[in-house]
Protein backbone atom coordinates (compact mmCIF):
# COMPACT_ATOMS: atom_id res chain seq x y z
CA UNK A 1 0.00 0.00 0.00
CA UNK A 2 1.69 3.17 -1.11
CA UNK A 3 1.78 5.70 2.06
CA UNK A 4 1.78 9.01 0.11
CA UNK A 5 0.34 11.84 -0.63
CA UNK A 6 0.84 15.15 -1.13
CA UNK A 7 3.75 17.15 -0.66
CA UNK A 8 5.41 13.97 1.86
CA UNK A 9 7.20 12.22 -0.78
CA UNK A 10 10.17 13.71 -0.30
CA UNK A 11 12.39 11.44 1.05
CA UNK A 12 16.06 12.80 0.57
CA UNK A 13 16.11 11.68 -3.05
CA UNK A 14 14.56 13.54 -5.67
CA UNK A 15 16.20 16.99 -5.32
CA UNK A 16 15.66 20.25 -7.97
CA UNK A 17 19.07 21.59 -8.14
CA UNK A 18 21.71 18.96 -7.06
CA UNK A 19 21.34 15.62 -7.75
CA UNK A 20 21.07 13.53 -4.11
CA UNK A 21 23.71 11.70 -3.40
CA UNK A 22 21.36 9.47 -0.50
CA UNK A 23 19.06 8.67 -3.65
CA UNK A 24 20.11 5.09 -4.21
CA UNK A 25 20.07 4.68 -0.12
CA UNK A 26 16.44 5.96 0.71
CA UNK A 27 15.08 3.60 3.39
CA UNK A 28 11.18 3.46 5.05
CA UNK A 29 10.37 5.11 7.93
CA UNK A 30 11.02 2.28 10.95
CA UNK A 31 7.39 0.99 11.42
CA UNK A 32 6.79 0.38 15.35
CA UNK A 33 3.78 -1.99 14.06
CA UNK A 34 6.54 -4.31 12.98
CA UNK A 35 8.52 -3.94 15.68
CA UNK A 36 5.94 -4.99 18.27
CA UNK A 37 4.32 -7.41 15.74
CA UNK A 38 0.79 -5.60 16.61
CA UNK A 39 -0.25 -7.72 13.12
CA UNK A 40 0.26 -11.40 15.25
CA UNK A 41 -3.28 -12.81 15.24
CA UNK A 42 -2.35 -12.85 19.07
CA UNK A 43 -0.94 -9.19 20.13
CA UNK A 44 -3.65 -7.21 21.88
CA UNK A 45 -3.01 -3.36 22.85
CA UNK A 46 -4.47 -2.69 26.96
CA UNK A 47 -4.53 0.43 28.89
CA UNK A 48 -3.47 0.27 32.17
CA UNK A 49 -5.78 2.28 35.04
CA UNK A 50 -4.26 3.04 38.10
CA UNK A 51 -0.51 3.14 39.44
CA UNK A 52 -0.42 0.45 41.65
CA UNK A 53 2.26 -1.18 39.15
CA UNK A 54 4.38 2.03 39.53
CA UNK A 55 7.39 0.19 41.05
CA UNK A 56 7.80 -1.78 37.84
CA UNK A 57 7.63 1.59 35.93
CA UNK A 58 3.96 0.55 34.83
CA UNK A 59 1.77 3.79 34.49
CA UNK A 60 -1.82 4.94 34.40
CA UNK A 61 -2.84 5.36 30.91
CA UNK A 62 0.29 3.41 30.13
CA UNK A 63 -0.71 0.82 26.94
CA UNK A 64 0.87 -2.90 27.27
CA UNK A 65 0.92 -4.92 24.39
CA UNK A 66 0.24 -8.55 24.94
CA UNK A 67 0.36 -12.24 23.71
CA UNK A 68 -2.25 -14.52 24.39
CA UNK A 69 -0.04 -16.89 22.72
CA UNK A 70 2.95 -16.76 25.60
CA UNK A 71 3.25 -18.63 28.37
CA UNK A 72 4.25 -16.56 31.41
CA UNK A 73 6.93 -16.77 33.01
CA UNK A 74 7.38 -16.34 37.32
CA UNK A 75 8.14 -12.70 37.60
CA UNK A 76 6.46 -11.41 34.48
CA UNK A 77 3.68 -9.24 34.20
CA UNK A 78 0.14 -10.41 32.82
CA UNK A 79 -3.28 -9.60 31.81
CA UNK A 80 -5.64 -11.53 33.84
CA UNK A 81 -9.27 -11.74 34.44
CA UNK A 82 -10.38 -12.27 38.24
CA UNK A 83 -14.33 -12.47 39.42
CA UNK A 84 -15.22 -10.64 36.09
CA UNK A 85 -12.25 -8.08 36.01
CA UNK A 86 -9.60 -7.21 33.92
CA UNK A 87 -6.46 -6.56 35.88
CA UNK A 88 -3.25 -5.78 35.31
CA UNK A 89 -0.46 -7.50 38.19
CA UNK A 90 2.63 -9.37 38.75
CA UNK A 91 2.70 -13.21 38.54
CA UNK A 92 4.47 -15.70 40.67
CA UNK A 93 4.83 -19.11 41.08
CA UNK A 94 5.61 -21.04 44.12
CA UNK A 95 5.39 -24.80 45.50
CA UNK A 96 1.27 -24.37 45.68
CA UNK A 97 1.50 -23.00 41.94
CA UNK A 98 0.71 -19.64 39.79
CA UNK A 99 -0.59 -17.13 42.03
CA UNK A 100 -1.39 -13.72 40.86
CA UNK A 101 1.00 -11.08 43.15
CA UNK A 102 -0.86 -8.40 44.61
CA UNK A 103 1.06 -4.79 44.91
CA UNK A 104 -0.27 -3.81 47.88
CA UNK A 105 0.35 -5.40 51.51
CA UNK A 106 -3.37 -5.91 52.40
CA UNK A 107 -4.30 -7.64 49.76
CA UNK A 108 -3.85 -11.97 49.48
CA UNK A 109 -1.74 -13.38 46.37
CA UNK A 110 -4.64 -15.08 43.97
CA UNK A 111 -3.40 -18.70 43.10
CA UNK A 112 -4.99 -19.86 40.12
CA UNK A 113 -7.13 -23.33 39.65
CA UNK A 114 -9.83 -24.69 38.03
CA UNK A 115 -12.12 -23.76 41.03
CA UNK A 116 -11.44 -20.20 41.26
CA UNK A 117 -12.43 -17.34 38.54
CA UNK A 118 -8.96 -16.56 37.93
CA UNK A 119 -7.33 -16.85 34.75
CA UNK A 120 -4.43 -15.30 32.49
CA UNK A 121 -5.95 -13.53 29.54
CA UNK A 122 -2.48 -12.47 27.68
CA UNK A 123 0.86 -12.10 28.44
CA UNK A 124 2.41 -8.59 28.60
CA UNK A 125 5.22 -8.45 26.17
CA UNK A 126 6.23 -4.85 25.64
CA UNK A 127 5.26 -1.26 26.83
CA UNK A 128 4.11 1.91 25.16
CA UNK A 129 3.82 5.24 26.92
CA UNK A 130 2.74 8.10 24.51
CA UNK A 131 3.19 11.00 26.97
CA UNK A 132 6.57 10.99 28.79
CA UNK B 1 -7.58 -40.27 1.81
CA UNK B 2 -8.87 -36.78 2.19
CA UNK B 3 -9.92 -35.86 5.45
CA UNK B 4 -11.62 -32.24 5.62
CA UNK B 5 -12.41 -30.23 8.44
CA UNK B 6 -15.14 -27.85 9.39
CA UNK B 7 -13.92 -25.44 12.65
CA UNK B 8 -16.63 -22.85 13.41
CA UNK B 9 -17.02 -20.05 16.32
CA UNK B 10 -20.08 -20.77 18.91
CA UNK B 11 -22.31 -18.10 18.81
CA UNK B 12 -19.34 -16.30 17.48
CA UNK B 13 -20.50 -12.71 17.49
CA UNK B 14 -21.18 -13.26 21.29
CA UNK B 15 -18.34 -14.89 22.08
CA UNK B 16 -16.34 -11.24 20.50
CA UNK B 17 -18.35 -9.75 22.84
CA UNK B 18 -17.16 -11.32 25.90
CA UNK B 19 -13.88 -11.65 24.56
CA UNK B 20 -13.31 -8.27 26.26
CA UNK B 21 -15.64 -8.25 29.36
CA UNK B 22 -15.07 -11.38 31.67
CA UNK B 23 -18.43 -10.17 33.35
CA UNK B 24 -20.30 -11.87 30.94
CA UNK B 25 -18.27 -14.85 30.25
CA UNK B 26 -21.12 -17.18 32.32
CA UNK B 27 -24.10 -14.15 31.26
CA UNK B 28 -26.93 -14.56 28.66
CA UNK B 29 -25.59 -12.67 25.53
CA UNK B 30 -27.86 -11.66 22.43
CA UNK B 31 -26.00 -9.79 19.56
CA UNK B 32 -29.10 -7.55 17.29
CA UNK B 33 -28.81 -7.00 13.65
CA UNK B 34 -28.37 -3.61 12.09
CA UNK B 35 -30.17 -1.08 13.48
CA UNK B 36 -30.18 -2.76 16.51
CA UNK B 37 -33.65 -4.07 14.53
CA UNK B 38 -33.88 -7.86 15.97
CA UNK B 39 -31.50 -10.77 17.64
CA UNK B 40 -28.67 -12.58 15.19
CA UNK B 41 -26.35 -14.60 17.87
CA UNK B 42 -27.40 -15.66 20.73
CA UNK B 43 -25.45 -17.67 23.54
CA UNK B 44 -26.21 -21.47 24.52
CA UNK B 45 -27.93 -19.45 28.08
CA UNK B 46 -30.05 -16.74 25.86
CA UNK B 47 -31.61 -19.46 23.79
CA UNK B 48 -32.31 -21.25 27.25
CA UNK B 49 -34.14 -18.16 28.29
CA UNK B 50 -36.21 -18.49 25.21
CA UNK B 51 -34.62 -15.46 22.76
CA UNK B 52 -35.08 -16.58 19.12
CA UNK B 53 -33.13 -16.11 16.43
CA UNK B 54 -34.45 -13.07 14.42
CA UNK B 55 -36.69 -11.82 17.19
CA UNK B 56 -37.60 -8.04 17.25
CA UNK B 57 -35.51 -6.82 20.14
CA UNK B 58 -38.45 -3.84 21.07
CA UNK B 59 -40.49 -6.97 21.93
CA UNK B 60 -37.68 -8.92 23.62
CA UNK B 61 -36.56 -6.20 26.22
CA UNK B 62 -40.36 -5.86 28.10
CA UNK B 63 -40.46 -9.63 28.67
CA UNK B 64 -39.32 -10.01 32.06
CA UNK B 65 -37.61 -13.07 31.99
CA UNK B 66 -35.53 -11.56 29.60
CA UNK B 67 -33.91 -8.61 32.47
CA UNK B 68 -30.55 -10.23 32.99
CA UNK B 69 -29.65 -10.89 29.34
CA UNK B 70 -26.78 -8.34 28.01
CA UNK B 71 -27.67 -7.01 24.94
CA UNK B 72 -25.20 -5.78 22.06
CA UNK B 73 -25.30 -3.73 18.62
CA UNK B 74 -23.62 -5.60 15.80
CA UNK B 75 -20.04 -4.38 16.04
CA UNK B 76 -18.26 -5.68 12.68
CA UNK B 77 -15.07 -4.14 12.94
CA UNK B 78 -14.76 -6.16 15.86
CA UNK B 79 -16.49 -9.18 14.56
CA UNK B 80 -14.35 -8.72 11.29
CA UNK B 81 -10.70 -8.61 13.52
CA UNK B 82 -11.40 -11.27 15.34
CA UNK B 83 -12.39 -13.49 12.48
CA UNK B 84 -8.58 -12.22 10.98
CA UNK B 85 -6.91 -13.83 14.53
CA UNK B 86 -8.87 -16.71 14.20
CA UNK B 87 -8.29 -17.52 10.26
CA UNK B 88 -4.39 -16.44 11.02
CA UNK B 89 -4.30 -19.25 14.10
CA UNK B 90 -5.26 -22.10 12.13
CA UNK B 91 -3.12 -20.88 9.13
CA UNK B 92 -0.07 -20.97 11.25
CA UNK B 93 -0.73 -24.78 12.39
CA UNK B 94 -2.03 -25.71 8.86
CA UNK B 95 -1.59 -26.17 5.07
CA UNK B 96 -4.54 -25.14 4.19
CA UNK B 97 -7.61 -23.50 5.53
CA UNK B 98 -10.69 -21.57 3.53
CA UNK B 99 -12.60 -18.61 5.44
CA UNK B 100 -16.05 -19.84 4.31
CA UNK B 101 -18.25 -17.14 6.15
CA UNK B 102 -16.97 -14.52 9.28
CA UNK B 103 -17.41 -17.64 11.76
CA UNK B 104 -16.29 -20.89 9.55
CA UNK B 105 -13.51 -22.22 7.77
CA UNK B 106 -12.96 -25.48 6.15
CA UNK B 107 -9.65 -26.59 7.41
CA UNK B 108 -7.12 -29.38 5.43
CA UNK B 109 -6.52 -32.78 8.00
CA UNK B 110 -5.24 -34.82 5.11
CA UNK B 111 -2.12 -36.51 5.89
CA UNK B 112 -2.50 -36.06 9.60
CA UNK B 113 -1.50 -39.05 12.17
CA UNK B 114 -3.79 -38.27 15.17
CA UNK B 115 -6.81 -36.01 13.90
CA UNK B 116 -8.50 -35.98 16.73
CA UNK B 117 -5.44 -35.06 19.18
CA UNK B 118 -4.77 -32.30 16.32
CA UNK B 119 -8.19 -30.64 16.29
CA UNK B 120 -8.41 -30.80 20.33
CA UNK B 121 -5.47 -28.27 19.92
CA UNK B 122 -6.53 -26.31 17.12
CA UNK B 123 -9.38 -25.60 19.40
CA UNK B 124 -7.48 -24.88 22.42
CA UNK B 125 -5.15 -22.28 20.56
CA UNK B 126 -8.22 -20.60 18.80
CA UNK B 127 -9.69 -19.98 22.06
CA UNK B 128 -6.25 -19.00 23.53
CA UNK B 129 -5.29 -16.78 20.56
CA UNK B 130 -8.87 -14.79 19.03
CA UNK B 131 -10.58 -15.99 22.71
CA UNK B 132 -13.09 -17.72 20.34
CA UNK B 133 -14.89 -21.30 21.52
CA UNK B 134 -15.35 -23.18 18.61
CA UNK B 135 -16.50 -27.00 17.56
CA UNK B 136 -14.49 -28.86 14.76
CA UNK B 137 -16.38 -31.64 12.69
CA UNK B 138 -14.14 -33.77 9.85
CA UNK B 139 -14.71 -36.23 7.53
CA UNK B 140 -13.71 -37.71 3.98
CA UNK B 141 -16.11 -34.46 2.47
CA UNK B 142 -17.12 -31.41 2.80
CA UNK B 143 -21.09 -32.27 3.16
CA UNK B 144 -19.83 -34.79 6.04
CA UNK B 145 -17.43 -32.30 7.76
CA UNK B 146 -20.03 -29.85 7.62
CA UNK B 147 -22.50 -32.46 9.20
CA UNK B 148 -19.66 -33.50 11.70
CA UNK B 149 -19.84 -29.89 12.69
CA UNK B 150 -23.38 -29.56 13.17
CA UNK B 151 -23.35 -32.85 15.60
CA UNK B 152 -20.47 -31.52 17.73
CA UNK B 153 -22.43 -28.17 17.88
CA UNK B 154 -25.41 -30.04 19.35
CA UNK B 155 -24.31 -32.62 21.37
CA UNK B 156 -21.86 -31.05 24.21
CA UNK B 157 -20.77 -34.36 25.58
CA UNK B 158 -19.03 -34.74 22.58
CA UNK B 159 -16.33 -31.86 23.80
CA UNK B 160 -16.16 -30.12 20.52
CA UNK B 161 -15.24 -32.32 18.44
CA UNK B 162 -17.02 -34.71 15.98
CA UNK B 163 -14.88 -37.88 13.63
CA UNK B 164 -17.25 -39.02 10.82
CA UNK B 165 -14.34 -40.70 9.25
CA UNK B 166 -15.19 -44.14 10.34
CA UNK B 167 -18.21 -45.60 8.19
CA UNK B 168 -19.86 -47.31 10.91
CA UNK B 169 -19.85 -44.09 13.25
CA UNK B 170 -21.39 -42.47 10.09
CA UNK B 171 -24.18 -45.15 9.52
CA UNK B 172 -25.48 -44.96 13.02
CA UNK B 173 -25.37 -40.76 13.11
CA UNK B 174 -27.04 -40.81 9.06
CA UNK B 175 -29.60 -43.08 10.69
CA UNK B 176 -30.53 -40.72 13.20
CA UNK B 177 -30.46 -37.13 11.62
CA UNK B 178 -33.07 -35.61 9.31
CA UNK B 179 -32.39 -34.72 5.85
CA UNK B 180 -33.17 -30.82 6.78
CA UNK B 181 -29.62 -31.05 8.98
CA UNK B 182 -27.74 -31.39 5.38
CA UNK B 183 -25.89 -28.11 3.97
CA UNK B 184 -26.90 -27.32 0.87
CA UNK B 185 -30.16 -29.40 0.39
CA UNK B 186 -32.57 -26.28 1.06
CA UNK B 187 -35.98 -26.46 1.68
CA UNK B 188 -37.61 -26.86 -1.20
CA UNK B 189 -35.42 -30.05 -1.78
CA UNK B 190 -36.28 -31.20 1.73
CA UNK B 191 -40.35 -30.86 1.16
CA UNK B 192 -39.78 -32.54 -2.29
CA UNK B 193 -38.06 -35.57 0.10
CA UNK B 194 -40.48 -35.71 2.43
CA UNK B 195 -43.03 -36.30 0.02
CA UNK B 196 -41.00 -39.24 -0.97
CA UNK B 197 -41.29 -40.44 2.22
CA UNK B 198 -37.60 -39.62 2.62
CA UNK B 199 -37.06 -38.84 6.53
CA UNK B 200 -33.68 -39.59 7.60
CA UNK B 201 -30.04 -38.72 5.62
CA UNK B 202 -29.47 -42.53 5.76
CA UNK B 203 -33.13 -42.77 4.06
CA UNK B 204 -31.67 -40.03 1.33
CA UNK B 205 -28.31 -41.93 0.65
CA UNK B 206 -30.16 -45.28 -0.15
CA UNK B 207 -31.79 -43.28 -3.25
CA UNK B 208 -30.98 -44.49 -6.61
CA UNK B 209 -28.61 -41.87 -7.81
CA UNK B 210 -30.44 -41.30 -11.08
CA UNK B 211 -33.77 -40.94 -8.93
CA UNK B 212 -32.17 -38.02 -6.98
CA UNK B 213 -30.58 -36.49 -10.49
CA UNK B 214 -34.06 -36.22 -11.92
CA UNK B 215 -35.50 -35.07 -8.74
CA UNK B 216 -32.93 -32.77 -7.35
CA UNK B 217 -30.16 -32.47 -10.57
CA UNK B 218 -26.69 -32.38 -10.66
CA UNK B 219 -26.51 -30.58 -7.34
CA UNK B 220 -28.95 -33.18 -5.54
CA UNK B 221 -26.63 -36.42 -7.14
CA UNK B 222 -23.56 -34.69 -5.92
CA UNK B 223 -24.39 -34.19 -2.04
CA UNK B 224 -25.52 -37.87 -2.28
CA UNK B 225 -22.35 -38.47 -3.26
CA UNK B 226 -20.37 -36.51 -0.80
CA UNK B 227 -22.82 -37.85 2.05
CA UNK B 228 -21.30 -41.63 1.05
CA UNK B 229 -17.86 -40.01 1.40
CA UNK B 230 -16.86 -39.58 -2.34
CA UNK B 231 -15.28 -35.97 -2.16
CA UNK B 232 -16.83 -33.64 -4.83
CA UNK B 233 -16.50 -30.52 -3.26
CA UNK B 234 -12.97 -29.28 -3.20
CA UNK B 235 -11.51 -26.36 -1.49
CA UNK B 236 -11.67 -23.36 -2.88
CA UNK B 237 -10.01 -20.06 -3.97
CA UNK B 238 -10.34 -16.84 -2.15
CA UNK B 239 -10.10 -15.21 -5.47
CA UNK B 240 -13.05 -16.67 -6.82
CA UNK B 241 -14.70 -14.40 -8.72
CA UNK B 242 -17.48 -11.84 -7.25
CA UNK B 243 -20.75 -11.32 -9.16
CA UNK B 244 -22.06 -8.40 -7.54
CA UNK B 245 -21.04 -5.50 -4.33
CA UNK B 246 -23.80 -4.37 -2.47
CA UNK B 247 -23.87 -1.40 0.18
CA UNK B 248 -27.84 -1.41 1.28
CA UNK B 249 -29.03 -0.85 4.58
CA UNK B 250 -31.69 0.49 6.94
CA UNK B 251 -31.96 3.39 8.27
CA UNK B 252 -31.55 4.46 11.97
CA UNK B 253 -35.07 6.55 11.46
CA UNK B 254 -37.28 7.29 8.30
CA UNK B 255 -36.12 9.63 5.53
CA UNK B 256 -38.84 12.19 4.07
CA UNK B 257 -36.57 14.73 2.48
CA UNK B 258 -35.36 14.95 -1.13
CA UNK B 259 -32.14 15.95 0.12
CA UNK B 260 -31.20 13.69 2.65
CA UNK B 261 -31.93 10.42 0.15
CA UNK B 262 -29.82 12.43 -2.38
CA UNK B 263 -27.31 12.03 0.67
CA UNK B 264 -27.68 8.74 1.75
CA UNK B 265 -27.41 7.38 -1.81
CA UNK B 266 -24.14 9.49 -2.62
CA UNK B 267 -22.81 7.75 1.00
CA UNK B 268 -23.89 4.72 -0.02
CA UNK B 269 -22.43 5.06 -3.57
CA UNK B 270 -18.76 6.01 -2.36
CA UNK B 271 -18.79 2.93 -0.06
CA UNK B 272 -19.45 0.79 -2.88
CA UNK B 273 -16.96 2.10 -4.84
CA UNK B 274 -14.26 1.75 -2.39
CA UNK B 275 -15.31 -2.37 -1.82
CA UNK B 276 -15.05 -2.31 -5.34
CA UNK B 277 -11.62 -0.75 -5.93
CA UNK B 278 -10.40 -2.89 -2.49
CA UNK B 279 -11.24 -5.59 -5.30
CA UNK B 280 -9.48 -4.43 -8.18
CA UNK B 281 -12.73 -4.86 -10.12
CA UNK B 282 -15.20 -2.02 -12.09
CA UNK B 283 -18.68 -2.26 -12.44
CA UNK B 284 -20.98 -2.10 -15.54
CA UNK B 285 -23.97 -2.22 -14.15
CA UNK B 286 -25.63 0.06 -11.32
CA UNK B 287 -29.22 -0.63 -9.68
CA UNK B 288 -30.76 1.43 -6.93
CA UNK B 289 -33.92 0.91 -4.72
CA UNK B 290 -35.83 2.36 -1.89
CA UNK B 291 -38.41 1.30 0.05
CA UNK B 292 -40.18 2.09 2.86
CA UNK B 293 -41.02 -0.17 6.13
CA UNK B 294 -43.69 -3.04 4.88
CA UNK B 295 -44.19 -3.60 8.95
CA UNK B 296 -44.93 -0.16 10.27
CA UNK B 297 -48.04 0.77 9.04
CA UNK B 298 -47.06 3.34 6.65
CA UNK B 299 -47.60 3.56 3.36
CA UNK B 300 -46.01 0.76 1.12
CA UNK B 301 -43.68 1.79 -1.26
CA UNK B 302 -40.58 0.23 -3.13
CA UNK B 303 -39.16 0.76 -6.46
CA UNK B 304 -35.70 0.39 -8.21
CA UNK B 305 -34.41 1.17 -11.30
CA UNK B 306 -30.91 -0.26 -13.31
CA UNK B 307 -29.00 0.98 -16.00
CA UNK B 308 -25.85 -0.58 -17.68
CA UNK B 309 -22.94 1.97 -17.55
CA UNK B 310 -19.40 2.39 -18.60
CA UNK B 311 -17.27 0.21 -16.56
CA UNK B 312 -16.49 2.06 -13.94
CA UNK B 313 -14.89 1.98 -10.38
CA UNK B 314 -14.38 5.83 -10.02
CA UNK B 315 -16.77 7.47 -6.81
CA UNK B 316 -17.62 10.55 -8.31
CA UNK B 317 -19.19 8.63 -11.50
CA UNK B 318 -20.86 5.88 -9.26
CA UNK B 319 -22.41 8.75 -7.40
CA UNK B 320 -23.77 10.77 -10.65
CA UNK B 321 -25.11 8.00 -11.86
CA UNK B 322 -27.04 6.51 -8.73
CA UNK B 323 -28.41 9.96 -8.25
CA UNK B 324 -30.01 9.80 -11.94
CA UNK B 325 -31.49 6.57 -11.01
CA UNK B 326 -32.56 7.81 -8.08
CA UNK B 327 -34.16 10.85 -9.48
CA UNK B 328 -37.23 8.93 -10.67
CA UNK B 329 -37.54 6.61 -8.03
CA UNK B 330 -38.62 9.62 -5.77
CA UNK B 331 -41.64 10.44 -4.13
CA UNK B 332 -42.73 12.92 -2.24
CA UNK B 333 -44.43 11.95 1.36
CA UNK B 334 -43.31 8.21 2.01
CA UNK B 335 -41.75 8.13 5.03
CA UNK B 336 -38.54 5.36 3.37
CA UNK B 337 -37.04 3.16 5.69
CA UNK B 338 -34.52 1.63 3.67
CA UNK B 339 -32.04 2.09 0.31
CA UNK B 340 -29.44 0.45 -1.44
CA UNK B 341 -27.30 0.28 -4.54
CA UNK B 342 -25.97 -2.91 -6.04
CA UNK B 343 -23.11 -3.09 -8.33
CA UNK B 344 -22.97 -5.96 -11.27
CA UNK B 345 -21.21 -6.71 -14.52
CA UNK B 346 -17.92 -6.67 -12.32
CA UNK B 347 -14.59 -7.16 -14.46
CA UNK B 348 -10.80 -6.76 -13.53
CA UNK B 349 -9.23 -3.66 -14.89
CA UNK B 350 -6.97 -5.36 -16.90
CA UNK B 351 -9.14 -6.80 -19.38
CA UNK B 352 -10.80 -4.04 -20.48
CA UNK B 353 -10.65 -1.58 -23.68
CA UNK B 354 -10.34 2.21 -23.42
CA UNK B 355 -11.19 2.95 -26.83
CA UNK B 356 -14.73 4.42 -26.46
CA UNK B 357 -14.08 6.14 -22.51
CA UNK B 358 -15.81 9.02 -22.16
CA UNK B 359 -13.20 10.31 -19.40
CA UNK B 360 -9.83 10.48 -18.58
CA UNK B 361 -9.42 7.29 -17.17
CA UNK B 362 -5.53 7.54 -15.88
CA UNK B 363 -6.93 10.96 -13.86
CA UNK B 364 -9.62 8.84 -12.28
CA UNK B 365 -7.55 6.34 -11.29
CA UNK B 366 -5.08 8.97 -9.79
CA UNK B 367 -7.40 10.55 -7.90
CA UNK B 368 -9.15 7.38 -6.75
CA UNK B 369 -5.47 6.48 -5.29
CA UNK B 370 -5.05 9.12 -3.78
CA UNK B 371 -8.24 9.08 -2.26
CA UNK B 372 -8.36 5.59 -0.69
CA UNK B 373 -4.70 5.81 0.39
CA UNK B 374 -5.48 9.04 2.48
CA UNK B 375 -8.57 7.08 4.02
CA UNK B 376 -5.84 4.11 4.72
CA UNK B 377 -3.85 5.69 6.41
CA UNK B 378 -5.88 8.42 8.39
CA UNK B 379 -9.53 6.48 8.58
CA UNK B 380 -12.29 5.96 6.55
CA UNK B 381 -14.03 8.98 5.22
CA UNK B 382 -11.33 11.33 6.27
CA UNK B 383 -11.56 12.08 2.43
CA UNK B 384 -15.12 11.95 0.68
CA UNK B 385 -17.17 13.74 -2.17
CA UNK B 386 -18.85 16.87 -0.56
CA UNK B 387 -22.38 15.06 -1.26
CA UNK B 388 -21.77 12.19 1.37
CA UNK B 389 -22.67 12.60 5.07
CA UNK B 390 -20.05 11.35 7.55
CA UNK B 391 -22.37 10.91 10.76
CA UNK B 392 -26.06 11.17 8.97
CA UNK B 393 -28.24 11.28 11.49
CA UNK B 394 -30.18 9.03 9.51
CA UNK B 395 -27.44 6.71 10.29
CA UNK B 396 -28.31 3.21 11.31
CA UNK B 397 -28.52 3.16 15.44
CA UNK B 398 -26.44 1.08 17.39
CA UNK B 399 -26.76 2.71 21.09
CA UNK B 400 -25.40 -0.87 22.82
CA UNK B 401 -22.34 -1.26 19.88
CA UNK B 402 -18.97 -2.47 22.41
CA UNK B 403 -16.04 -0.52 21.98
CA UNK B 404 -14.01 -1.59 18.61
CA UNK B 405 -10.98 -3.36 20.66
CA UNK B 406 -8.66 -4.11 18.45
CA UNK B 407 -9.09 -1.30 15.75
CA UNK B 408 -9.26 1.78 17.93
CA UNK B 409 -6.51 3.27 20.13
CA UNK B 410 -9.04 5.37 22.34
CA UNK B 411 -11.04 2.20 22.54
CA UNK B 412 -8.89 -0.57 23.53
CA UNK B 413 -9.76 -2.45 26.01
CA UNK B 414 -8.72 -1.21 30.04
CA UNK B 415 -7.67 -3.29 32.68
CA UNK B 416 -6.94 -2.39 36.10
CA UNK B 417 -3.51 -2.53 37.74
CA UNK B 418 -3.47 -4.29 41.15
Amino acid sequence: MAQKSGNDNYNGDKTTGFASPAQDYVENTIDLTDTLELRRPSRYLVRVTGDELDHRGIRHNDIIVADSARAPRAGGVVIACVSGEMLVCEIGQDKRGWYLRPSRALDMPVYLSEHIDASIWAVAVSLVREEL
Amino acid sequence: MPVFGLIDGNSFYCSCERAFKPSIQKKPVVVLSNNDGCSIARTAEAKALGVKMGEPYHVCKERPELSDVVWFSSNYVLYGDLSRRFYLSLAERLPKVEPYSIDEMFIDLSGFDDVAGLCALLRSEVMRVAKIPTCIGWGPTKTLAKLANAIAKKHTELNGLCDLTNEQTRKNWLDRLDIDEVWGLGKQNCAKLHKLGVRTIADFVALPPEHVQKLLSVVGKRLQLELKGQSCLSFADMETNKKSIATTKSFGRVVTQWKEMREVIATYATRAAEKLRAEGLQAGYLSVFIHTNRHSGDPYYSNQRGAVIEPTYDTAVLITESIRLLKPLWKNGYRYYKAGIILNDLSCLSNQSDLFSTYDKEKSGTLMQVLDDINARYGRGTLRPSSTALRPSWGARSAMRSPRYTTHLDEIVKARSW
